[in-house]
């Protein structure tokens, strides 16, 4: 007995050993099987200060450089443009920044900044407006007094205004130079069709533009009640308060900013084309969809997720760029904004296939609205989403600033803290719920830029 | 506790962490914060810590490009970046043995196809025709053993942004940004890829980089004039090659040659890795040393490249495209980190840095003439001797050579006339200005650290380049504009309206 099972030891251990030795040196381990640390982070929190004239401040110390950054964002937007004056809100923002202050010229402004390496941007875009400043903290007090001035007492120079409106000209007539530019261009008139939204510059609008208009779209929109500020970086609180009030706590106008209309889902879809001589299309498939605050949000993020904006697993790249080579830029996109949301699919492919590419991306929609998603592919995109949340809290610029645009964007005040959970509990049916509901085929606005089919039009 | 206390305690740990990063004499001496290292097989590694927020950049460069290519092979190093998004023998199969039996023979017919192909016109068409249909089919055989863009999968379900790549003239770069407790798991993707690429899918990839070069250089006429103007100002170099391969070249690319290629170039002792976040770099080497270690390291093909003649009188090329003019304007200098080539730094910004450069401020605002101007220094690489370069859109009714002359005006000025000392300091004001904000993120550090490291041999270049800088006089710039600024030493590119 003692002998056999010294045998069988023995055998166990010869073949042990060579099994070990066969072996690859250390077999490399799954890469789904890698177990990790938990994380565990609370993201530093911007404090919240209102000053006596309403104005909003969210102030987030950063110590690690010696930089201090102010973001203001401004309820205004080109969506306040009055008819016919298509670009004024742009140019507003534009001739705030190059055409000086009550104290210094525009030019003057230019060489002191970028002298002290400082740098000031103003912009309006659609649906807001920014003003940001970032200097080195020792030139913080000459960085308030122009960015101050430029908030409050901009002077809009005659001879900035005509630059700038000349250079928006020139980028409008450059915008047929380039498909893609064509392309995004167009499908935003098509897609907010009947609503502020849709109203683009052309070459004609820009033209009209004068400096009183710029004067009273400053004298509307900025006022203390009507902006809002982030201050973030090597400054402490109480230092960031008592700067602010120094330059902006006698400023006491007031004002009332009307509320414009969103855009409604369309009733019925279309199909347009736009003839460009280029070897490609450009192809947009469009849909209003659920704003932030609606409760759809979390599902159609998640779907959105799966159908083109999650990377090469998503399923429009996947089978268009992955599976059939047929398109390098391919996707899908979803904003959740106030009021309404913007879904887009896209892709850029050869002429000879875009028939094939808008069919295919139409039925890879319309099989989540049919069938659904599976199980993993809604377990790979929550987890995806969930686990990248973390980059929201990449820098305290951003912490700041997101969030402020939370209270302008009028979202609860948890949104952040429960995001991840709300994202957790979205469930299959829910998807399939969100698809059914905001992407019936029959109401996309699809747009097609390239040579195929012919029917030119649409450009002014 | 009350909320005064939670909040108490909140600012004190802050304070501990600030203090903890601005205690080092310079929070923002570069030079001291990274942790440096090279494995047994030559692979350089640099670390920084940042501990703002629990996630990490990591980025790897591989000092190969598209000037390591062999002619008529144009494209290869960037077909070579999109196939090792396709998995290794363990990641992206369902059963790596009867996968490869497939593989192999998608190769073979892929290869017989190509030959065929070649041939063009006088093709046997019947044989086209029968291959085509073989390597169908064989793809679609192949499909059933392959997990789909798996890599992808793996990092956006941990967490990761930025998963991307880029090739470019000089280097190979693959960048993803991680939650900072996942490190492990690029590690054992990257040392994978490194080791075991499987290039299935390969095919239906060389197709989607046609389609590449369809969206991003025919049909967007800056990248069209580009292209015409590298392939005019480098005669012989192969700076004048672009990226994306020439069309013709495309085509045709192969198996063979794109795991010669990789085989070559993806050596350990080939490639530099940053890592910057809220790592412990004790814990993040240990991890790279197990993954990456064990790559073995070889000799580099010793590569000729073909140096660039001096140039003997100016060179011009038009593009007919239709769009609006455009220009672009170059002259030979020599790359870093010669002395000039930091001169070069100081024109750049001089000219067109900012509102108030020089060009800006003529161009654009005094004279109106043009819609915008910018300077580059460096085009289109640094590995070797390039281009200081000229990129301008006239304003219309105004025109290419308008813009041309004017700005051969400020440049005759800079060679005329001493630049005087408040513009430089404001120089030299951005310069350290932008060194500072650059320390602000992790992607940002993690790129330049591993991109000077490649491309400069040490990631101090980017220190050592400003106290270099703070020694620039007047006269040097006049000297360098002197020396650079010549008709006979310059390329000028222009499109022109095709008229229809």
């Amino acid at each position: 007995m003692k002998r056999i099972r010294f045998l069988i030891t023995l055998i166990f251990l010869i073949l042990f050993a060579s099994v070990a030795c066969a072996a690859e040196p250390s077999p490399l381990i799954n890469p789904d099987d890698i177990r990790y640390q938990p994380l565990t982070f609370t993201p530093p929190k911007a404090e919240r200060v209102v000053l006596e004239n309403g104005m909003i401040l969210y102030i987030l110390e950063d110590h690690e450089i010696p930089i201090v950054n102010i973001s203001a964002i401004i309820r205004t937007g080109s969506i306040y443009n009055p008819e016919e004056k298509e670009g004024l809100a742009e140019i507003t923002g534009d001739v705030m920044r190059t055409g000086g202050t009550k104290n210094m010229t525009g030019d003057e402004i230019d060489d002191a900044l970028e002298y002290f390496a400082g740098a000031i941007d103003v912009s309006i875009g659609m649906e807001s407006g920014s003003a940001t400043l970032s200097v080195l903290k020792e030139n913080l007090d000459e960085g308030l007094d122009i960015f101050s001035a430029i908030i409050m007492n901009p002077v809009f120079d005659e001879n900035k205004l005509k630059t700038a409106k000349n250079l928006k000209i020139e980028a409008l007539r450059r915008v047929l130079d380039e498909p893609q530019k064509v392309a995004f261009r167009e499908f935003r008139r098509l897609i907010y069709a009947g609503n502020p939204r849709g109203k683009l510059p052309s070459i004609d609008s820009v033209g009209k533009i004068a400096r009183d208009d710029l004067v009273r779209v400053h004298g509307k929109f900025f006022y203390p009640g009507n902006l809002m500020m982030a201050v973030v970086g090597d400054i402490t609180r109480d230092e960031a308060v008592s700067k602010i009030k120094r330059y902006w706590g006698a400023w006491n106008r007031k004002g009332e900013t009307a509320k414009i209309p969103y855009p409604k889902a369309k009733q019925k879809g279309a199909t347009n084309y736009i003839f460009k001589d280029v070897p490609q299309s450009t192809i947009i498939i469009g849909h209003l969809t659920p704003e932030k605050k609606n409760p759809d949000f979390y599902p159609f993020t998640v779907l959105d997720f799966i159908l083109g904006s999650g990377g090469f697993r998503s399923r429009i790249i996947h089978e268009v760029r992955n599976n059939l080579g047929l398109a390098y830029s391919t996707g899908s996109f979803y904003s959740g904004r106030s009021g309404y949301g913007i879904f887009g699919a896209y892709a850029i492919t050869k002429t000879s296939s875009t028939a094939k590419v808008l069919s295919l991306i139409m039925s890879i929609i319309n099989d989540v609205r049919n069938k659904g998603v599976t199980e993993s592919e809604l377990s790979w995109a929550k987890k995806s989403i969930n686990n990248r949340f973390i980059f929201a809290f990449d820098s305290t610029d951003q912490i700041a600033v997101q969030q402020m645009m939370i209270e302008y964007n009028k979202l609860p005040e948890n949104f952040l803290t429960t995001y991840r959970t709300k994202i957790g509990n979205v469930t299959a049916e829910d998807l399939k719920r969100v698809a059914e509901k905001y992407l019936p085929p029959n109401r996309a606005t699809i747009l097609v830029v390239g040579k195929e089919n012919l029917q030119l039009k649409i450009f002014d | 506790m009350t909320a005064i206390n939670n909040k108490l305690v909140f600012f004190i740990v802050l304070a501990l962490i600030l203090f903890g990063l601005t205690a080092r004499a310079n929070s923002y001496d570069l030079e001291k914060r990274v942790r440096e290292f090279t494995l047994e097989n030559g692979l350089k590694v640099l670390m920084l810590e940042r501990h703002l927020a629990p996630t990490v950049s990591l980025y790897i460069r591989h000092r190969a490009g598209a000037v390591d290519e062999i002619s008529g092979r144009t494209g290869t190093a960037h077909l070579l970046e999109h196939m090792m998004f396709k998995g290794t023998k363990t990641i992206g199969t369902r059963n790596f043995k009867e996968e490869k039996k497939i593989l192999d023979e998608i190769r073979r017919v892929g290869n017989a196809l190509d030959m065929e192909r070649v041939k063009g016109d006088t093709a046997d068409k019947e044989k086209l025709k029968r291959l085509s249909q073989q390597l169908k089919t064989l793809q679609k055989m192949g499909k059933k053993w392959v997990v789909g863009n798996e890599i992808g999968r793996l990092y956006t379900e941990n967490g990761g942004i930025n998963l991307n790549a880029s090739t470019g003239r000089d280097l190979t770069t693959y960048h993803v940004s991680l939650p900072s407790n996942k490190i492990e798991l690029w590690a054992r993707i990257e040392s994978d890829r490194m080791i075991n690429p499987v290039f299935r899918e390969f095919y239906s990839e060389r197709e989607v980089v046609m389609e590449e070069r369809k969206q991003t250089t025919e049909s967007v006429p800056a990248r069209k004039l580009m292209e015409q103007f590298l392939a005019s100002a480098f005669t012989a170099h192969p700076y004048r090659r672009p990226v994306l391969g020439w069309a013709s070249d495309m085509r045709f690319l192969n198996i063979d040659y794109t795991g010669e290629f990789f085989n070559a170039y993806y050596a350990p002792n080939n490639t530099v890795i940053a890592v910057v976040g809220d790592i412990s770099p004790d814990a993040a080497i240990d991890i790279i040393k197990k993954y990456f270690g064990k790559i073995p390291g070889h000799k580099l093909p010793a590569s000729h490249i073909t140096e660039e003649p001096k140039q003997k009188g100016e060179k011009r090329t038009e593009l007919l495209y239709d769009a609006n003019p455009r220009i672009i304007i170059g002259y030979h200098k020599p790359t870093l980190p010669s002395f000039d080539d930091y001169v070069f730094d100081v024109i750049d910004s001089i000219l067109s840095g900012g509102r108030t450069s020089r060009l800006f401020r003529t161009l654009v605002e005094e004279k109106g003439i043009a819609e915008s101007v910018n300077t580059a220094n460096g085009i289109p690489g640094a590995r070797f001797p390039n281009l200081f370069a000229i990129f301008a859109t006239p304003r219309y009714p105004h025109t290419n050579k308008e813009v041309e002359d004017a700005i051969y005006e400020e440049l005759e000025k800079l060679k005329r006339e001493l630049v005087s000392e408040r513009e430089i300091e404001k120089t030299k004001n951005q310069l350290r200005a932008d060194i500072i904000r650059d320390l602000n993120s992790n992607s940002g550090l993690a790129s330049r650290l591993s991109y000077f490291e490649a491309v400069a041999g040490d990631f101090r270049y980017i220190t050592r380049h400003i106290k270099v800088i703070e020694k620039i006089t007047p006269e040097d710039i006049m000297r360098t504009a002197k020396k650079y600024f010549n008709q006979d030493n310059r390329t000028v590119a222009v499109l022109k309206r095709k008229s229809q």
